[in-house]
């Protein structure tokens, strides 16, 4: 028999009411786990997606979107955004025309005054549409012309916590569905055997955030938690409960499937219940993904020259390099939206602006990672080793009078007093 | 149904199993949840209304169970239908430890048949009697573990060391572990979570 006809069938009135609710999830879940439903019911229509949309507005010509979300990284004052009329302003207090009243966090707001000071990297233009980028990103010069540089974002917030929510959800209040759980829900994916949009969170050498993340960043708000982002996780199984217990193996685990799906099987067709049915995709794609996400994030497999595209520390679990160098983005996955948070790197940069703030000497160990992020956001973009490496050496300013000492980057640039404290922590981190 | 469920009301928030790094990978460096430290005895088996909770990671058992964020008020609970579930019924300590402390049930009190104890564990987890066709399902299933745990006693012996309670020793190890992945069958039906 037609199992819709079945269905339709064995639905009552108070089926209907019971489950409406979750029949329409279960219409979306179908969709995104067999994506020929839509694929047919769309083939005469142009192109269909996996999610709840029917249709794109447009051709599609992205594969796949990465987004690099490094909290705590260091200022596009320092990186993208060329301010050279700061110089002009060094050691003058900010313009009111430009605080325009703006609430400043309690960490500044003890400082006796405001004053600019200006990057102390060196800018230059590159490729032909002539972008202005730091020193601090030899290797980003050199493709210049193939990225796209928004500088208009911007955040109402004036704290850490509700401006990297802001940024991934749209909203400074916690509850909206991450930008990834909205291409899952939109789009879907095409890829059977993986989540849609998976998360990686790069770590510390030692362990730990220099800025605490929150799950709620990758999370799916108020759209249904099959939508939020699976943490690919550096330690312990790649995804959470993914090993069979000890003693299963695989063998083991198919008769139990085999077992558990027959009688799933049985209830289904006694119900009609579309919800068992999906149980029983579910489970099926659980097994599947047993199998292919330690298979997605093992880079042992790759070819030299790809790794060392990476930098040096691709070969650690749980670095901003190797979390980059796993697979995700080679899988067919639409939405991996990473969630990378590249402390280590960030901090070693912040160390060596303080070092030369300070007037010490920079340190050699920074400027190697400082280089590595270079590489590690060029192999984005396939292109190898083409930028410069320059010397930073240079005229550079000491902090303006008046700031508190680990205020030495002046507003908008505040490290708080932990900040300081971790900083310290951060230099005897062997590298 | 395993018999483990602490029953007892009132008393302190408790820390269950959670896999390792879950709140360090989230956590400040010098905060005073990155390290994760697990109770033992009782507090292992609490409702998980007890369960501790640190609000910038939420319990992930919890989490991936649709549990509110509790960062906003929530009118209903979701309810969804993941792999992410599948995998944590199926491989969680929590959960395989029950299965195997329904296993034991089953073999003590169900009976001295298999038939009999398949039913008593079929009912404990569904509230009915099997069907004749579940029956054979679940027999074949049992034979298939039997085959495997009966030849490979170490892998049963792992199995059987899951979880903190004390293996039962009175129960032959490979029908042991033979029994308790059928329990993880039972444990896993549909029927059995949305009951």
């Amino acid at each position: 028999m037609d199992p819709r006809l079945e269905y339709k069938l064995a639905m009552t009135r108070r089926h209907f009411f019971g489950k409406s609710a979750c029949g329409l999830g279960a219409a979306a879940l179908g969709a995104c786990m067999s994506p020929s439903i839509f694929a047919n019911d769309l083939a005469s229509g142009g192109a269909g997606t996996h999610g709840i949309m029917p249709a794109l507005h447009h051709a599609p010509k992205a594969k796949r979107i990465i987004w690099l979300f490094m909290a705590d990284g260091p200022s596009q004052l320092d990186l993208w955004d060329y301010k050279p009329k700061l110089a002009e302003y060094y050691d003058k207090d900010l313009p009111e025309s430009v605080r325009n009243g703006q609430r400043i966090t309690t960490m500044t707001s003890g400082q006796t005054r405001f004053p600019c000071a200006p990057s102390i990297f060196k800018f230059a233009q590159h490729g032909k549409h002539g972008a202005w980028i730091s020193e601090l990103l030899p290797h980003m010069g050199g493709v210049a012309d193939d990225i796209c540089i928004v500088k208009s974002m911007h955040t109402d917030a004036i704290n850490h916590d509700p401006a990297i929510t802001f940024i991934t959800t749209g909203s400074e209040i916690p509850g909206r569905p991450s930008l990834g759980a909205w291409l899952s829900y939109g789009i879907g994916s095409p890829n059977d055997d993986l989540p849609a949009f998976v998360v990686l969170i790069s770590r510390l050498a030692q362990g730990g955030q220099t800025q605490a993340l929150f799950s709620r960043l990758w999370g799916s708000g108020f759209l249904a938690t099959k939508h939020a982002g699976v943490s690919l996780r550096s330690s312990g199984d790649p995804v959470l409960y993914l090993s069979n217990p000890p003693g299963v193996n695989a063998d083991v685990r198919r008769q139990m499937l085999d077992g558990l799906g027959e009688l799933n099987q049985e209830r289904l067709a006694e119900l009609g219940d579309p919800e068992i049915g999906a149980r029983i995709a579910q489970y099926e794609m659980a097994f599947r993904m047993q199998t292919s996400v330690p298979e997605l994030v093992d880079i042992s497999k790759e070819p030299k020259h790809v790794l060392e595209m990476y930098g040096d520390e691709v070969t650690q679990p749980g670095s901003f390099a190797y979390n980059y160098g796993t697979r995700q983005n080679r899988r067919g996955l639409w939405s991996p939206g990473g969630l990378a948070h590249p402390s280590r790197i960030a901090r070693l940069v912040v160390d060596r602006v303080y070092s030369y703030r300070m007037g010490r000497q920079a340190d050699a160990q920074a400027d190697g990672d400082v280089w590595n992020l270079s590489t590690v956001l060029e192999g984005d973009t396939g292109t190898a080793g083409s930028g410069s490496r320059e010397s930073t050496a240079g005229t550079r300013t000491p902090v303006p009078s008046g700031c508190r000492s680990d205020s030495r980057f002046g507003p908008g640039h505040e490290r708080s007093a932990g900040g300081t404290r971790r900083w310290q922590e951060c230099q005897t981190v062997p590298a | 149904m395993s018999g483990l469920l602490v029953e007892r009301e009132g008393g302190k928030s408790v820390k269950p199993y959670q896999p390792e790094g879950v709140w360090e990978a989230v956590a400040f460096v010098g905060s005073n949840t990155r390290e994760f430290k697990q109770d033992s005895g009782e507090s292992l088996y609490r409702r998980s209304l007890y369960t501790f909770w640190k609000r910038t990671s939420p319990p992930p058992l919890l989490a991936t169970f649709d549990a509110p964020s509790r960062e906003n008020c929530t009118v209903r609970r979701p309810r969804t239908n993941t792999p992410l579930q599948a995998l944590a019924l199926m491989n969680d300590k929590q959960y395989v430890e029950a299965a195997r402390k329904l296993a034991a049930r089953m073999m003590k009190e169900g009976g001295s048949t298999p038939q009999e104890r398949l039913t008593f564990g079929f009912r404990l987890t569904t509230a009915r009697t099997p069907s004749a066709k579940e029956m054979e399902v679940l027999q074949r299933t049992l034979q298939k573990h039997l085959m495997v745990f009966g030849a490979d006693k170490p892998a049963a012996e792992k199995l059987l060391a899951y979880g903190d309670s004390p293996k039962a020793t009175d129960l032959d190890p490979g029908e042991h572990a033979a029994w308790t992945m059928v329990a993880n069958l039972l444990i896993n039906l549909d029927e059995t979570i949305s009951k």
